[in-house]
């Protein structure tokens, strides 16, 4: 091979991976980093969007989110919404795919409980949302079922409440987000060789040391990886909480992403709104690298 | 340390497949009995159902003198080594072998002495902080011991520990694991289907075909007076050389050969002489077999074959061949694997035999060392 050819050789070699990935870089570009950028850049100027040449405004607006008691009062409740629903998402998952994976419960009864516990994931937000808007209604369901069996005395207004609206967007979250965990967990279990169990049993192992010493180490990887996963989407819910309670009563169920909505499509302060955005995405971008490193840990 | 008796042990699955039948087996104090038979034959189960990690159906097991039938595994003063070790693989070396002290709440510097002393023994000590990832497939044999060592039980019950391992480290941990069990005196029941296993390690060794016990004796008791054509097929390697041949005038008749009993065959088994003018099955062991043009096979009566193949290990040769003889299969599914297509007998020639693939030789057999089964059950006769 002459040098000639070689070196044309040496660069088609070096170029062709940065082709291969150009088309996927091309559409990261537009659709992801472009308007991450633009938000940003919004972020700093007055009257973004709205005025032709928008004047710099340094940190302004970020001052004045940060002055804002909604600001905080969003991300307290974004910090309660997320930290609960991971807490019962993984606590329920665990517990169905331990169920479904035990060999105790009989096999159809098994196969007919993998269909329901799986239903909530089946369903979009928005259809989420509607049912447990008819649910929870003071003339609801829940309402008559817990009259009747007498843990609550007169109709609450679940979402209508400002003392029980937080917990009710919450719940509804919970239950529309275990199954990922329950099936990600059973596939773990799945995979959990039998022979230590067996070596425990040997061992005199009881049910709740098997659990601790084996299932929760062995199952320990996805658990920290899903968890990690639905803290960075739970964060970010919007419709669930937006069709049901819009945010209200009295901001009781505002979170930071209704709180940016309200800001760019009901005040049409799209600088500010720029703004919240931008901390929402500092708070991901932080959980992100978290996970990544994690990851790489692995 | 205890005896562990099985007494009229049955095991059915809900399919009503019976994986073991009536199973009836002794195991002295301090004993190492090897369990051997082919895949799928009971061996496992059995020692699952020793351990009580399987049901019995039906029958009474009795470690130590005490009927074990309904107690939980913990209960049976037992340890397992498995195929997979079953060490976790988080935990460390320590943590692993020092998991049954830590369940039964013993103190840590009891546990602590405890390992250190098995760890010394076993060559681990440098290892204790070691995860079982970073060890070797002889090292994590070794952890998996300790594990069942640490608790010092009644008895050890392996199943098949040295399968995951290359054959070089195994013949290595089979010494020491047999040593190590000398050391202790533990009875054990070491459960394999490699017959060099079960040859070189156990004191006894139990032969299951099919869920059913087939033999149990010394080693060499069952390679010189196996019960049945099976076990004649399974202990030894390459298997024994089983045909049929008609019993005429005193002569193992085929169509190209005839060769002529000795007397002492007939008085070592007087019912053999029942065969006359009748097939029988007789067997010879492949080192039984020489090469007639050296000076070894020069004694012996010769019958024409073909050779087929030659594998030259360099100590010997395992000479491939082909003789006018209908081979009887003895009932093992891996005995196939030492005949080839074209061939129906093995032979092990010494090194300096100048035969070759092809040629036709005369093939010189000791008939001193015939074994004899009935056609039909199979039965030593």
């Amino acid at each position: 091979m002459t040098r000639q050819k070689r070196s044309h050789h040496r660069l088609k070699r070096a170029v062709a991976p940065y082709l291969y990935l150009s088309p996927s870089l091309v559409i990261i570009g537009l659709l992801m980093l472009l308007p991450m950028v633009t938000v940003i850049g919004y972020s700093f100027q007055n009257s973004a969007v709205l005025r032709r040449d928008p004047s710099f405004a340094g940190l302004k607006h970020y001052q004045a989110i940060f002055n804002d008691p909604v600001f905080w009062a969003s991300l307290w409740h974004t910090l309660y919404f997320t930290c609960m629903s991971v807490i019962f998402h993984m606590t329920i998952g665990m517990v169905f795919a331990l169920m479904l994976n035990s060999d105790r419960i009989n096999p159809t009864l098994r196969n007919v409980l993998r269909v329901l516990y799986i239903l909530p994931w089946l369903f979009t937000a928005v259809i989420i949302a509607v049912i447990w808007r008819l649910l929870l209604e003071p003339n609801g369901v829940v309402n008559s079922v817990l009259m009747q069996i007498g843990v609550i005395g007169s109709k609450v207004e679940w979402f209508s409440s400002p003392e029980t609206a937080l917990h009710a967007v919450t719940f509804a979250n919970i239950w529309a987000g275990y199954p990922l965990f329950m099936v990600s967990l059973l596939a773990g279990l799945q995979g959990i060789p039998k022979d230590f169990y067996e070596a425990a049993d040997i061992d005199g192992a009881k049910a709740y040391q098997k659990l601790i010493f084996i299932t929760i180490p062995q199952l320990m990887p996805i658990i920290i990886s899903i968890s990690l996963l639905d803290f960075i989407w739970t964060m970010q819910v919007f419709p669930l909480i937006w069709i049901t309670t819009g945010g209200g009563p009295i901001y009781s169920t505002e979170v930071l992403s209704t709180y940016t909505y309200k800001l760019a499509f009901s005040s049409y302060n799209l600088s500010q709104a720029s703004a919240s955005a931008v901390v929402i995405l500092l708070i991901s971008l932080g959980l992100t690298l978290f996970y990544i490193r994690y990851q790489k840990a692995r | 340390m205890a005896e562990v008796i099985l007494e009229n042990i049955c095991k059915t699955y809900g399919n009503n497949f019976r994986a073991i039948d009536q199973l009836n087996l002794s195991v002295e104090d301090g004993e190492f009995l090897i369990l051997v038979g082919p895949s799928g034959c009971g061996k496992s189960t059995a020692l699952r159902m020793i351990a009580g990690l399987e049901d019995i159906t039906s029958g009474s097991l009795r470690i130590g003198g005490v009927d074990v039938v309904d107690m939980p595994p913990k209960d049976r003063d037992i340890a397992m080594v498995f195929q997979s070790y079953a060490l976790y693989p988080h935990m460390t070396v320590f943590e692993n072998i020092a998991f049954s002290m830590r369940l039964a709440g013993k103190p840590k510097a009891e546990r602590r002495k405890r390992v250190d002393e098995i760890a010394k023994t076993l060559q681990l000590t440098s290892l204790l902080d070691s995860k079982p990832a970073n060890l070797s497939g002889g090292q994590r044999q070794r952890v998996a011991m300790g594990r069942a060592m640490v608790r010092e039980p009644a008895a050890f019950l392996m199943d098949e520990p040295l399968s995951n391992l290359d054959a070089k480290l195994r013949v290595q941990m089979r010494a020491e694991i047999t040593s190590l069990q000398k050391q202790l005196g533990v009875t054990t029941i070491y459960v394999t289907h490699d017959q060099i296993e079960a040859m070189t390690m156990g004191d006894r060794v139990a032969v299951l075909k099919g869920g059913v016990l087939q033999q149990v004796d010394t080693p060499k008791r069952l390679y010189e007076s196996p019960v049945n054509a099976f076990v004649a097929g399974f202990i030894g390697s390459p298997s024994m050389n089983l045909f049929e041949a008609t019993l005429k005038g005193g002569a193992l008749v085929s169509r190209d050969f005839s060769m002529r009993l000795q007397d002492a065959a007939f008085v070592g088994r007087p019912a053999l002489r029942s065969y006359e003018g009748r097939k029988v099955v007789f067997g010879i062991r492949p080192e039984h077999l020489y090469d007639s043009n050296l000076e070894s096979g020069r004694k012996y009566q010769t019958i024409p074959a073909k050779v087929t193949s030659i594998e030259e290990l360099g100590s010997e040769h395992i000479v491939h061949l082909n003789i006018d003889a209908v081979r009887v299969d003895s009932g093992d599914p891996d005995a196939a694997e030492d005949f080839g297509l074209a061939s129906n007998a093995v032979a092990r020639f010494e090194p300096v035999s100048a035969i070759h693939s092809g040629s036709e030789i005369r093939l010189a057999v000791d008939d001193t060392k015939f074994h004899f089964f009935d056609p039909e059950t199979h039965l030593a006769i």
